[in-house]
């Protein structure tokens, strides 16, 4: 249980792209991923470690809220990364990360690390949106970019971690304002890592994802 | 540790595929196994939860018979038979996040049919889990919302139980709604929207009578106290230190209204009418709009008047129930302060009134629950504990205010009666707007006429004056434009105050607003004057709203006479210029996203050291201020135009269509040109021909068909050009051409940058000059534009000089200022011609003179050694792009030295013994030049005392401008000017006074009415002290007991 930080993320993109995959896999890898079965979910917690230090995710999904807008607007506000999500199988989901990002822009705290995440990177021979595409949005707009496949696990485990690693340098950096848990990100309990010893045997199970 | 587990699960089964109804029996089995959880078969238990997901979820896509067998065996038993072990929160957790998972995934109605069918969901729903632990909450809160998205009419049967009038679903997560986790918040709000989503009569009539009165009242109040907390951090702010924290009440504050705005648009008309009262009576009409005309009574006042005018203005931007909005609407355009005070003093005689209100159902159940208030303090902990009153609220507010005075005119502390009272008074104030709903206008009217004044509408008007600040003036026009967008708002009440509404034909506008607006637009047009910009964007727009009638204007001659004086010239400065005009039509001003800025809820401020956008502030310094003219004359030119139905003819100076593109096939027969390589940056070379045209630089190659034609391959402004000789190479230049930004404070993206090679010195040497030369003209060809736009009478007299720096500036800044040099290489000053001045009256800004005299030159430390400077008169200048703003902070001014005669502003001020750094060294090839486009001086006068002064005056300088009466206006005598500035600023003067001369006629017509307002709203203030004293007071002491 035993914490430097706990990171709240979300997950945004139109619906089918694989969010709530991303984050079961993330999260729980114990759900291993079959051809003919896809399974998702809109919460999850994992535990990480960064420079040493434990960092608890926390990854909430948007996903069916879009209607109200108190919802997504509160959600943006309270998370420090967000994970923009698009399918390389559809270019209309590449297509509308622009109404995305602005959404996020608009409502999120200007620190918030926005990743971008082109999915689906097993099904290349359906590709419709090219990586040099994904990747010169992200330059344009100042998102780090990557290509996961929830399918394969390819990637997932960096795109979650790289965000965190992000948001951990922002606060080493002293940009995050750690004080303010509006920013969705919170202390631990006790920031130390003596307790590491004792966490560190129950520290998989006790995510509840089982990450080990 | 769970690869064992899995292995050991997977080897035992019968079957090799885990996704199988035989996996599945033997999951069974396991769990029959273990039906007491120890530290040994935990991990096995939760492996076996986990498993028997997975197989749910195949089946539901694959084998119906998976599910039958799950039903059949009773397994969901098992889970709750785990889960009431207390089994810790590693099991708790896995199995919440299976049945997440579960509900989640399941795609078929049956499948979730079975799941829901015998109630277990229900009691994993109330079981009492650990909620202490933030995890174990997260989960259970996702599992609830998860539950939430898969409720319909025909799945709530299964969560709200009619005959035992059960739904804990719903009750269960309300519970919740203050919880300190965000992400909790956020979570129960979606579970509401989700249930009050579901059109279903009976949980519908069950919410409202059961649960709709607590849940709201508290929602109410927790708004309430947090825009009390919003308030105090306002007040308290200072130094503008409290902005993060004031950003985060805001921010919240939003929330609030979008979620009630979610709730409200749901339509459902019950819970509406709950909640309209709630909102109207317990928040906004006694802790907003009385807030309006508190003030004079401190005692009295609950919130700033300016946070009152924000909330507003977010509220009805935000929320458009037209119940809700028509009732508010009405109080501000209609209401009396009268309602208040007469009902207050009422209610100090018999204190039983509010029986007659009592008919109304929700209020006898607020009655009745306050009675058995509970401590509030606790309901952010104590979620269970539903029960709360925004009466506390108000309450608690008004113990603040230390008055205790009128206390004795009421005997009773009994707390029962308190409350009445203060639910009175914000009864009574529903009076005229609720009724509004069900009678008819005339009785509408009447009661309005009833009033004195409108308090709330004076309030408001009299906010719009600007000449301290324009603090309240922007809240004002936010709220009147929030006001006159907000659908939901009758138009007939608009109508009757002439409130402009958009789109709409109508023959007549509201004088008093008008005139108010123009005397806001005045007082921006004027140098000093504190309107910021975002007020002054705001004024334009509701003029036009006011004015323009579906096709034609409608606004009186006197009206737009006022106006034209407004729009005088300015401060101008030709980078700046064109650089605002870009970054102010690119972004339009958007007020829902201004009224979600925090920070002009703090007193306006002039430094951009807050961080708060420009045209949120204030302008800083010499050269915010001139961008600010420039923006303040965009602004009234494009009203002004528009109220005159005339199309823009002259604006952008630079039209693309206008220019020259790649691609484009040109006739140069008879055109200069210099054959070049052109090797850029990466490395690739090419042949090219340079072109240089009147606003543009070209590059081409010969066009295949037609002799002597050429086709562009590159086209550049001039005036964006930086031109440099290449140091080892003498017949190479390094020419750089930036892109036109829109951005003041982006970093200038090059969209040119290479060595152009040339086949000898000579060559390069022409093409510098000729570059240079063209950059010149092409500047100057704007700037005569400008002067055009602005009316101003165009000198081609005095000559153009760069003009660094000044021996006194007024920033110490300054000296360390960034500049940025180009170099050119002009030899001497034979082309004086070119360098021309294309202003001599276009004060402040740029000032450019002849002179020649510039001893203090090596003040200027950024421009380089000023070699040639002794020979003066070979003043050559060049005007540089300063594609930044902040670049164009190198802009410096003189202050010192204007003789006594002349008063001038510090930025007209020629300085006694200006540096000009121009100049050209002979000796070095680089040869940087920095500049400004320097205009003369405004003052006639100090022009002459400078020609006198220098020995090698240009023969342009004979030229002299004839005294121009605005330049030697004595000094201005707005107060403004004086108090302000140390020096008056003599530009200022004139236009500020033409301003005002042109508006008092059309003030001592329509004036007087407002005249007449004002003593009255006054009168009424005073009169409503004594009775306010006292509700206060007793209020107090039941709070005290």
């Amino acid at each position: 249980m035993a914490y430097a930080y706990l990171f709240k993320y979300i997950i945004i993109g139109d619906t089918g792209v694989g969010k709530s995959c991303l984050l079961l896999q993330f999260t729980d890898k114990r759900f291993q991923p079959v051809h003919d079965l896809t399974i998702g979910v809109e919460f999850g917690a994992r535990m990480i470690t960064i420079d040493g230090k434990q960092i608890k995710l926390q990854i909430w999904d948007t996903a069916g809220q879009e209607s109200f807008r108190s919802i997504t607007r509160s959600y943006y506000r309270g998370a420090a990364g967000a994970l923009l999500v698009y399918d390389i199988t559809r270019r209309d989901t590449f297509n509308h990360l622009t109404t995305w990002l602005e959404d996020a822009r608009q409502h999120s705290n200007s620190n918030m690390v926005i990743m971008l995440i082109g999915n689906k990177s097993d099904l290349e021979s359906r590709r419709e949106v090219k990586k040099e595409e994904g990747e010169a949005f992200a330059r344009e707009h100042g998102l780090i970019f990557m290509e996961t496949s929830a399918k394969t696990a390819s990637n997932v485990e960096e795109a979650f971690i790289n965000t965190a690693k992000e948001i951990y340098e922002k606060i080493q950096e002293g940009v995050f304002d750690i004080n303010n848990e509006a920013n969705g990100i919170k202390i631990g309990p006790q920031h130390a890592a003596t307790n590491s010893t004792l966490p560190g045997s129950q520290g998989g199970p006790q995510t509840g994802g089982g990450c080990c | 540790m769970f690869g064992r587990s899995r292995s050991w699960v997977v080897g035992q089964g019968k079957s090799k595929n885990i996704h199988s109804l035989d996996h599945l029996k033997y999951m069974y089995h396991v769990l029959t196994k273990n039906t007491t959880v120890t530290d040994h078969n935990r991990n096995l238990l939760v492996e076996t939860i986990r498993s028997i997901t997975e197989i749910l979820i195949w089946g539901d896509q694959n084998d119906s018979s998976v599910f039958d067998f799950f039903l059949e065996k009773n397994m969901f038993a098992f889970f709750l038979n785990i889960l009431r072990q207390r089994s810790g929160r590693y099991v708790c957790v896995q199995l919440l996040q299976t049945l997440n998972i579960l509900f989640e995934n399941i795609s078929h109605e049956t499948s979730l049919y079975y799941l829901l069918s015998n109630n277990h969901v229900n009691s994993i729903i109330v079981h009492k889990f650990d909620f202490s632990d933030e995890e174990i909450m997260a989960y259970y809160i996702s599992f609830l919302k998860t539950l939430s998205l898969k409720l319909n009419n025909h799945t709530v049967h299964f969560f709200y139980n009619e005959h035992t009038n059960d739904f804990a679903l719903y009750t269960e997560a309300i519970k919740f709604f203050n919880h300190p986790e965000s992400m909790v918040r956020i979570a129960v709000r979606t579970i509401t929207l989700n249930v009050y989503k579901v059109d279903n009569q009976h949980m519908l009539h069950y919410i409202r009578d059961k649960t709709a009165v607590p849940y709201f009242s508290n929602l109410v109040w927790f708004i309430g106290s947090h825009v009390i907390e919003l308030d105090k951090c306002v007040q308290t702010d200072e130094e503008h230190k409290n902005r993060g924290k004031l950003s985060d009440l805001v921010a919240e504050h939003l929330d609030h209204l979008h979620y009630l705005n979610d709730i409200l648009i749901i339509n459902c008309e019950f819970l509406n009418d709950v909640l309209t009262d709630h909102l109207l009576n317990r928040l906004f009409l006694p802790l907003y709009v009385y807030s309006l005309v508190g003030q004079e009574q401190s005692e009295d006042r609950k919130i700033n008047p300016q946070v009152s005018l924000y909330l507003l203005s977010q509220v009805f931007l935000i929320i458009h129930y037209q119940p809700l909005v028509s009732a508010l609407a009405d109080v501000i355009l209609n209401g009396d302060l009268s309602m208040f005070s007469v009902q207050a003093e009422h209610n100090a005689h018999k204190s039983s009134v509010s029986i007659t209100f009592a008919g109304r159902s929700f209020n006898k159940s607020c009655t009745g629950k306050t009675q058995k208030r509970p401590n509030y303090k606790n309901v952010g902990e104590e979620e269970e504990e539903e029960r709360g009153g925004p009466e506390e609220g108000s309450e608690e507010e008004k113990g603040k205010g230390t008055e205790v005075s009128s206390k004795s005119s009421r005997t009773s502390g009994d707390t029962e009666e308190i409350e009445m009272v203060v639910m009175e008074k914000c009864r009574i104030s529903e009076v005229p707007s609720m009724t509004e709903q069900n009678t008819t206008d005339e009785e509408k009217s009447a009661a309005a006429s009833l009033a004195d004044g409108q308090p709330f509408l004076d309030m408001v008007y009299n906010a719009l004056d600007c000449t301290t600040d324009d603090y309240h003036a922007l809240f004002v026009l936010c709220l009147l434009y929030a006001m006159s967008h907000c659908k939901g708002i009758n138009q007939e009440l608009l109508q009757k105050i002439q409130l402009p509404v958009p789109d709409q034909e109508r023959s007549s506008y509201s004088q008093v607003l008008v005139e108010r607006l123009i005397r806001v637009m005045n007082q921006a047009a004027q140098p000093d004057g504190k309107v910021r910009l975002a007020t002054l964007e705001l004024s334009c727009l509701l003029l036009k709203q006011s004015v323009l009638s579906s096709s034609q204007c409608i606004i009186k001659d006197v009206h737009l006479a006022c106006l034209e004086v407004s729009v005088c010239g300015e401060d101008i400065f030709l980078d700046m210029f064109e650089d605002e005009y870009r970054s102010m039509t690119s972004k339009p001003l958007n007020v829902e996203y201004l009224m979600m800025d925090a920070s002009i809820l703090l007193p306006p401020t002039g430094t951009p050291l807050t961080g708060i956008d420009f045209v949120k502030r204030l302008p800083c310094g010499d050269v915010e201020k001139t961008r600010r003219a420039i923006r303040v004359f965009f602004m009234l030119r494009s009203l002004s135009l528009q109220l005159q139905a005339e199309p823009e003819t002259q604006l952008p100076l630079t039209r693309p269509e206008d220019l020259i593109k790649t691609d484009d096939v040109l006739d140069l027969n008879n055109s200069d040109l210099i054959a070049c390589m052109v090797v850029s940056k990466d490395g690739t070379q090419a042949q090219r021909f340079l072109a240089v045209d009147i606003y543009q630089m070209s590059l081409v190659e010969p066009e295949s068909k037609r002799l002597g034609w050429g086709v562009v391959k590159f086209a550049g402004l001039l005036q964006d050009m930086q031109v440099s000789g290449v140091e080892d190479d003498s017949r190479a230049l390094n020419i750089i051409i930036h892109k036109p930004t829109s951005n003041p404070h982006a970093k200038p993206l090059p969209i040119l940058q290479a060595n152009f090679v040339f086949a000898d010195h000579i060559r390069c040497i022409i093409a510098k000059q000729r570059l240079a030369k063209g950059r010149i003209q092409a500047r100057k060809m704007k700037m005569q534009r400008i002067a055009a736009l602005l009316d101003l009478p165009v000198q081609p007299s005095s000559e153009v000089l760069g003009f660094s720096q000044t021996s006194s500036s007024l920033s110490p800044a300054a000296a360390s200022l960034p500049f940025r040099f180009y170099e050119q290489s002009r030899r001497g000053h034979a082309d004086s011609s070119a360098q021309r001045s294309v202003f001599d009256k276009v004060p402040g800004f740029a000032v450019a003179h002849s002179v020649s005299q510039h001893g203090s030159s090596p003040l200027s430390s950024p421009s380089p050694p000023s070699s040639g400077s002794g020979s003066t008169g070979q003043c050559d200048s060049i005007t540089t792009s300063t594609p930044s703003a902040d670049e164009a902070a190198s802009v410096e001014r003189s202050v010192e030295g204007p003789p006594p005669t002349w008063a001038l502003a510090p930025s007209l001020t020629p300085a006694s013994q200006p540096s000009i750094s121009l100049l050209s060294d002979p000796n070095t090839d680089a040869l940087s030049v920095d500049s400004l486009t320097l205009l003369p001086p405004a003052d006639p006068p100090s022009l002459r005392t400078f020609s006198t002064q220098s020995s090698l005056q240009d023969d342009a300088s004979l030229h002299q401008p004839e005294p121009d009466d605005t330049d030697t206006a004595p000094p201005p005598e707005s107060p403004e000017g004086t108090e302000h500035e140390a020096e008056p600023r003599e530009d200022s003067t004139c236009p500020a006074e033409d301003h005002t001369d042109g508006l008092e006629p059309a003030h001592s017509t329509e004036g007087v009415q407002d005249d007449d307002l004002s003593p009255d709203s006054e009168n009424q203030h005073l009169e409503a002290t004594p009775d306010e004293d006292r509700g206060v007071s007793d209020v107090e002491e039941s709070s005290v007991d």
